[in-house]
């Protein structure tokens, strides 16, 4: 089939298939973020059962392959009585995933920080939250933008694990395998799906240069 | 400089007593006791690694101690939690590096304290911080990154930083070590112009000519202990009680 006949008859489709896609990749990455600060704060605290859960963490969802990751949680869990919808289920692992690396970029964009800004902190009376917050974490964020537009792309990328899984409307990847079964799809549906994930990721990517341009941090 | 009648109160605002410190084996810190008064200008000095650093952070316990206490107005120095947060917003401090936060404007590492740890509104600590930044003579550059100011400037922030918390004393290791020699000079009279006010200061510092003139009290540091204390500068300058004072302070005119 040509590109345009697919697209004509499968045009909605993939548009509902895209959106699919870039919900999964922004709530993924929204949740993955506050996740990831909340285990970065927990690595850096004085607490140590807090320092170890969340190295744990890191070690556990840093290894972890995606689909090992949503076949327990799709077949295991609900031994465990807990029963997700698909879409849970896939959010979940596109979430806890890259969270950890977030982990692992914000702790890398700490490294940039002078310790004698923290101690200039406590000095003036700060606690230790106060200190992350005013200090620690703004400077964090900022040294790590292009780290997380890599990322973003990086979780969108994950998110075709939706196409393991019966969801309707399915994402850029699940359409693939649809089309192949009720049309002659072949590998022309395949690039549509490629040239969309690609040119998100080309604007993600320029979004980030831009971002990175205007919140770097003159030393 | 002329001191004039500067008064020196009797009432204690930094009590060291009996601080022992050890870094590893080595005792960095052996028995030191240091009262600080009301008013009262402290200048430390000594021999490179004598622990001159050590003590002064041990003040505000960016430095712990192994024994001794530290007393800061009436109050014992915690060993961690709100409440060292809470005493140590109380003593200021400024150190060789400068160490403004990066990320904020000048205005901004002014207030940040202020209005996180004191609670002070921000129209408030904003007109309070561009006083004490005018004061301080970097008013036209509230709006600038640290990056973007010279070294000197960026210590002079520093001091008006640890002003806005309405300190009962600043601390100051070797404010201008890391300066280059131009701008050595107009931190130091920002620094003796807070002294000539009545802040209460403790000064770790190797530049002589402005420790006799601004010290209400000399102590000389060697190898953590203190070997000589003079509440006479200009004599202690001139003619030290100990050999050891005597031989530092020739080793230093060559
Ligand atoms: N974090 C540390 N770990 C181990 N040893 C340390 C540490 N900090 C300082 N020391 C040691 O403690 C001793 C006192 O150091 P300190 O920095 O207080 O000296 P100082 O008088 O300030 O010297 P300087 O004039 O060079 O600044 C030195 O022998 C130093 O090597
Ligand atoms: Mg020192």
């Amino acid at each position: 089939m040509s590109i345009t006949a697919l697209l004509t008859q499968f045009g909605d489709r993939y548009l509902a298939a895209l959106w699919t896609t870039y919900k999964l990749t922004a709530l993924s990455f929204i949740l993955a973020a506050a996740l990831g600060i909340v285990i970065t704060v927990m690595r850096i605290s004085p607490i140590r059962p807090l320092r170890i859960a969340a190295d744990l963490y890191v070690q556990v969802f840093r290894n972890i392959p995606g689909a090992a990751l949503l076949i327990l949680l799709v077949y295991a869990l609900p031994y465990l009585q807990v029963v997700l919808s698909y879409f849970t289920c896939v959010l979940t692992a596109t979430t806890l995933i890259p969270a950890a690396f977030c982990s692992e970029y914000l702790m890398s964009g700490m490294n940039t920080i002078s310790p004698g800004q923290i101690e200039a902190a406590r000095s003036l009376g700060m606690t230790f939250l106060q200190m992350i917050k005013n200090v620690v974490l703004p400077q964090a964020v900022r040294s790590s933008v292009l780290p997380m537009t890599n990322l973003l792309v990086a979780t969108m990328l994950t998110t075709a694990l939706a196409s393991q899984v019966p969801l309707s409307p399915t994402d850029l990847t699940g359409i693939v395998s649809y089309i192949s079964t009720h049309a002659v799809g072949g590998v022309t549906a395949f690039l549509i799906s490629a040239a969309l994930y690609c040119a998100t990721a080309v604007v993600i990517g320029q979004v980030g240069n831009l971002i990175d341009r205007k919140v770097r941090i003159l030393r | 400089m002329e001191q004039g009648q500067k008064i020196v109160g009797k009432e204690p605002i930094i009590e060291l007593r009996h601080i022992n410190k050890h870094f590893g084996s080595v005792q960095v810190l052996k028995d030191v006791s240091l009262t600080v008064h009301k008013g009262e200008v402290v200048v430390i000095i000594g021999p490179s690694g004598s622990g001159k650093s050590t003590l002064c952070r041990t003040i505000n316990r960016l430095e712990t101690i192994d024994s001794g206490e530290i007393v800061i107005d009436g109050a014992v120095l915690p060993q961690e939690g709100k409440q060292l947060a809470a005493l140590r917003s109380q003593i200021g401090m400024v150190f060789q590096s400068f160490n403004l936060f990066a990320h904020k404007r000048i205005l901004d590492n002014v207030t940040v304290a202020p209005r996180d740890v004191l609670h002070t509104p921000k129209k408030q600590a904003e007109a309070e911080a561009m006083e004490l930044l005018r004061r301080v003579g970097v008013g036209d550059q509230a709006h600038k990154v640290p990056a973007q100011l010279s070294g000197g400037q960026q210590q002079r922030v520093a001091i008006a930083r640890a002003l806005a918390m309405h300190p009962k004393a600043i601390l100051f290791d070797e404010p201008t070590s890391a300066l280059d020699p131009e701008m050595i000079g107009e931190v130091l009279d920002v620094m003796t112009e807070l002294a000539r006010e009545g802040m209460t200061m403790v000064i770790v510092t190797h530049e002589m000519a402005f420790a006799k003139a601004i010290a209400d009290r000399v102590v000389f540091l060697e190898d953590g202990q203190i070997v000589e204390e003079s509440t006479d500068p200009k004599a202690f300058f001139d003619e030290p009680a100990t050999e050891r004072a005597r031989l530092f302070l020739r080793a230093l005119e060559h």
